[in-house]
């Protein structure tokens, strides 16, 4: 719109010297074509990242990206996921200490990796004493890769996996269908391996993009998928349901990275009607003009 | 305590304890309760049973700190220490569950390592000790008590899990991993569900749960239930170990709801039997016959008409009925010395383990 009330101010201006219609019609022309090239490269740039997106970056080959230290990490994006007290029905349920994790996440073709950084000043890595509780993350995803369940651990017809990585015992995958369901899922193809280092750890979950199973996220390359995230501070004592949660976020997989297709058509079509407004002002220039 | 106000309690017992129909009310979704009552004029603290407990499960394997039966010295600290002043069990309407604390490990007290092997394979003439600094364990203040010379006084208090009617163990915990027994009301930890959260163990105002650290579970109690399904020993049903190997035989073991057995007449038709601590509100069903003591003595030697144990020390462990429940024994003694039929005695003083143990009584249909 503003290039056509450009247009149509340069229009009045050149009344007495009809030089200058040709230059205000290149003019327009430009501009129009300038909308019509925004179309297309404005999400991409003034709005890489959507709300809630985590981009993946792929890469064609795993490097060290299962390392939390790898070099691998470098060129992939950050994302700051603010976290809050899931109000769980557990003693200290509202008290918890950790108030964002960092999120990257990266594929090759077979394994998606998804590390996590959070303050922690003091690594807890112990369950063994009666009053010990380890730090532990976890990243929760629908089963059903396109569906979004409820954020508190799914419900019964609309289940989550989850990656669960505890500082004293490892890794679990776990399946749940509503809060108190969870559930062990044998074998765990979920890899990861954490560090501590200063005052923050690092934990790099993967798994194999594919499912060997019923009941475990099919990830699929090309699709968005879901993904939630979770800590817990061993030295407060959490655990269960007391823990800093995220809102869903979603894993950036498909072919439309930056945007989604409803985006991209709005675009396409203010870019459209913004030719068609120029083309129409021209128009009504010359026609002012008798040629 | 005047009758009047006996009878308002005991009615307003009465409301709480029998259903309209006169049914013992049990724990929703549970077909019949086990329960035991403890006869604590019996207890000579001699932790037979605290060690049959311990050899049948609790050996090893992340459980060497647990006495899933201990006797304890009352008036003391207990196990684990200052246990009564943890938390844990419902408010005063019954609903909400107090919050309850993690006992540290010292006060269990550890499982110290002796120096058997030096004094007895190496030579050594040392005496027999801990190897370690050794300053806290179960009954630790064995028979310290309370009171002064020549007046003190104490006495031994076996304690179980309570296999409450309602449990705030189970309560606490968000996964359902600890529930009550559909056929007999014992409460377990399902191990496989179980994932270390310990809020059961804060939850139970007696500290009856224990956290295994190698297993990282929760563990407790059984109540032996192999053995009253038959699958211990011979393969006949038989009591808890707690209670078979007990020396002077102070347990009974049954169902709450046999109205024939005896403990339902302990219970609730002469109500002697009393829960420990019923201001916890789970309702537990091990129950106790109050301690008699000795009168006390005058510096002299001389009997004094004077109870030993203070009535309001009993009253703090036992509530307010255990008054009444005294009187009754008191009452019902009297006329057995006096060589009338005693009922109660009878049940109090059999030897016949028939008697003490019924477990069959449901065996057939319900």
């Amino acid at each position: 719109m503003m290039a056509a009330d450009d247009a149509g101010i340069g229009g009045d201006e050149s009344d007495d010297d009809s030089g200058i219609g040709s230059r205000e019609l290149a003019v327009a022309a430009a501009l129009a074509l300038a909308v019509v090239a925004a179309t297309a490269a404005f999400p991409a740039v003034a709005d890489a990242r959507a709300a809630y997106e985590i981009p993946v970056e792929r890469q064609s080959s795993a490097g060290d990206l299962a390392e939390p230290t790898g070099d691998a990490w470098t060129s992939v994006e950050t994302v700051d996921v603010p976290m809050s007290s899931t109000g769980a029905a557990v003693p200290g349920g509202a008290e918890t200490t950790v108030e964002s994790v960092r999120v990257e996440a990266a594929r090759t073709d077979e394994r998606l990796y998804l590390r996590l950084s959070w303050s922690d000043p003091a690594a807890n890595a112990s369950t063994d004493s009666l009053r010990s509780f380890a730090d532990a993350a976890a990243v929760q995803l629908p089963v059903s890769a396109e569906s979004q369940p409820p954020i508190a651990m799914g419900s019964t017809d609309n289940r989550v996996n989850v990656w669960y990585w505890n500082a004293a015992d490892g890794t679990e995958s776990l399946l749940a269908g509503g809060a108190g369901s969870t559930t062990r899922v044998p074998e765990s193809a979920v890899e990861t391996r954490a560090t501590h280092t200063g005052d923050r750890w690092t934990v790099v979950f993967s798994r194999s993009l594919a499912s060997d199973r019923a009941n475990v996220t099919d990830v699929d390359p090309d699709q968005d998928v879901n993904a939630a995230f979770a800590v817990w501070e061993g030295a407060n004592e959490e655990r269960s349901g007391q823990k800093a949660a995220s809102e869903w976020y979603y894993l950036s997989l498909g072919p439309n990275e930056g945007g989604t297709i409803y985006e991209t058509v709005l675009w396409a079509l203010a870019g459209i009607a913004v030719v068609f407004t120029t083309l129409v002002t021209v128009e009504g220039v010359r026609r002012t003009r008798g040629e | 305590m005047s009758k009047t106000t006996d009878d308002a309690v005991r009615q307003a017992d009465d409301a709480v304890r029998q259903t309209d129909d006169g049914d013992v009310p049990l724990a929703e979704g549970v077909d019949h309760q086990v329960a035991m009552v403890m006869d604590l004029n019996k207890c000579i603290g001699c932790q037979t049973c605290t060690i049959a407990c311990k050899t049948n499960w609790t050996e090893s394997g992340g459980r060497e700190y647990m006495y899933w039966n201990n006797v304890e010295t009352k008036p003391g600290a207990g196990y684990p220490r200052d246990w009564e002043e943890m938390g844990g069990g419902w408010d005063e309407d019954g609903e909400s569950r107090t919050p309850g604390e993690l006992p540290d490990e010292e006060d269990y007290g550890r499982a110290w390592e002796f120096n058997h092997e030096a004094i007895m394979y190496e030579g050594s003439d040392e005496p027999l000790r801990p190897m370690e600094n050794a300053d806290w364990g179960p009954n630790w203040d064995e028979d310290e008590g309370a009171g002064e010379y020549p007046n003190s006084y104490y006495f031994y208090l076996p304690r179980i899990c309570n296999h409450c009617t309602h449990p705030s163990c189970v309560e606490a915990c968000p996964r359902s991993a600890i529930y009550k027994r559909e056929e007999d009301g014992i409460v377990l930890v399902d191990q496989d569900r179980c994932r270390g959260y310990r809020y059961c163990v804060e939850g139970c105002p007696y500290k009856k749960v224990f956290y295994n650290a190698q297993t990282k579970t929760s563990e407790k109690c059984i109540f032996c239930y192999p053995r009253i399904e038959g699958e211990g020993p011979e393969g006949e049903v038989r009591p808890p170990s707690c209670a078979e190997d007990c020396p002077p035989q102070l347990r009974h073991v049954g169902f709450l709801d046999d109205e024939e057995g005896p403990i339902h007449k302990l219970v609730n038709e002469y109500e002697v039997a009393l829960r420990l601590h019923p201001e916890y509100r789970t309702e537990p069903n091990v129950y106790y016959i109050p301690p008699y003591a000795p009168p006390q003595t005058s510096e002299s030697g001389e009997t004094v008409d004077a109870e030993r144990i203070p009535r309001n020390y009993l009253e703090e462990l036992f509530g307010p009925e255990v008054e009444s429940a005294l009187n009754t024994i008191t009452r019902e003694r009297e006329k057995a010395e006096r060589g009338e039929e005693s009922e109660l005695m009878d049940i109090l003083s059999t030897v016949n383990n028939d008697d003490q143990y019924r477990l069959e009584v449901f065996d057939d249909g319900s």
